[in-house]
């Protein structure tokens, strides 16, 4: 077996607490920090530090707002978090091919 | 070994996009009020008379403005409290899958205020109608929704298709008088089916939607 793919993959996002993140976030152009934090069922610190790791990998944009005079917090894919998920997800198919040749 | 846990991460990845996309609000406060206004209003309508073409469009079209207000107060005070935006994708998803069919209704709706028309059963025609067209609307709605919308949009648009139907298979003379009350009533149909359908799902989202949120 090939196992070339698996050591590619991005090991910022190969993170079981990172992975759902950007999945989430790669469906909607923008989502609130509450509203990850309800869908993923994640504590407030838990998200926020992966949402700080990937922030750092310069995958996901963080942008603080004031509405209805409460703060706002809601999180993007950058470019280039678009562009290493999809890669990522490049990789775990041809993980999948690779095992499956005759399909 | 490997092949299997990129399988799993794929669909894990697959059910998360669906979830962003999916709408989030409660559903069952805007159903429930909803469905007491439609209730009231029919009542209200019968009350007062509102049987003939132009009366009855009008007033219903009004009706469908105090709902539609009534929802967006709702879902916005819920957005207020959850420190979220009002309009999401999602939300955006749903306007816009919901506008055709009630653009739909509306043209109709304008249609039978300029004819005017007298006649008690297609006065009922156009219950008949708004129905369908109304679960047309939440069928498509139902797909950035819970699962059980579509049932709902499905369950107005069988009881629209099928009273016309019945409306079709009993025609009536011109001149025939409107069946003794409450039966030859549209205004007491469309709260029955509007008011009536909405506050049923309502009390059902009530005993089954989990708390801050409905997916």
């Amino acid at each position: 077996m090939n196992t070339k793919p698996f050591f590619q993959l991005d090991r910022v996002i190969h993170e079981k607490g990172r992975l759902p993140i950007v999945s989430l976030l790669a469906a909607a152009p923008e989502l609130a920090f509450t509203e990850m934090r309800d869908t993923l069922k994640m504590t407030d610190g838990n998200l926020s530090m992966h949402i700080k790791t990937l922030q750092e990998a310069g995958f996901v944009s963080v942008t603080k707002s004031v509405r209805q005079r409460r703060p706002l917090t809601t999180c993007a894919l950058t470019a280039a978090g678009r562009k290493a998920f999809a890669a990522y997800i490049d990789l775990l198919e041809e993980i999948v091919r690779e095992a499956r040749p005759g399909k | 070994m490997q092949e299997e846990w990129a399988s799993q991460n794929l669909v894990v990845i697959r059910t998360l996009m669906e979830r962003a996309a999916v709408y989030r609000r409660a559903l069952a406060p805007v159903m429930g009020l909803v469905g007491l206004t439609g209730i009231a209003a029919g009542v209200f309508g019968t009350a007062r008379g509102f049987e003939t073409a132009r009366p009855f469009a009008a007033y219903w079209a009004a009706i469908a403005m105090v709902c539609m207000v009534e929802a967006f107060l709702l879902i916005r005070r819920q957005a207020i409290r959850e420190v979220e935006p009002f309009w999401t994708p999602p939300t955006r998803r749903i306007a816009q899958a919901v506008a055709p069919a009630f653009f739909a209704g509306l043209v109709m709706g304008v249609l039978y205020f300029v004819e005017d028309t007298q006649r008690w059963d297609l006065v009922m025609l156009l219950v008949l109608i708004w129905m369908a067209l109304y679960g047309l609307a939440m069928h498509a709605a139902g797909f950035f929704m819970p699962r059980g919308f579509r049932f709902f949009g499905w369950g107005y648009l069988v009881a629209g298709l099928g009273g016309m139907a019945w409306w079709v298979a009993n025609p009536v003379p011109d001149a025939a008088v409107a069946p003794a009350f409450p039966w030859g009533s549209a205004n007491v149909w469309m709260g029955i089916l509007f008011g009536g359908g909405h506050a049923v799902y309502g009390l059902y989202l009530h005993f089954t939607e989990k708390s801050g949120q409905v997916v």
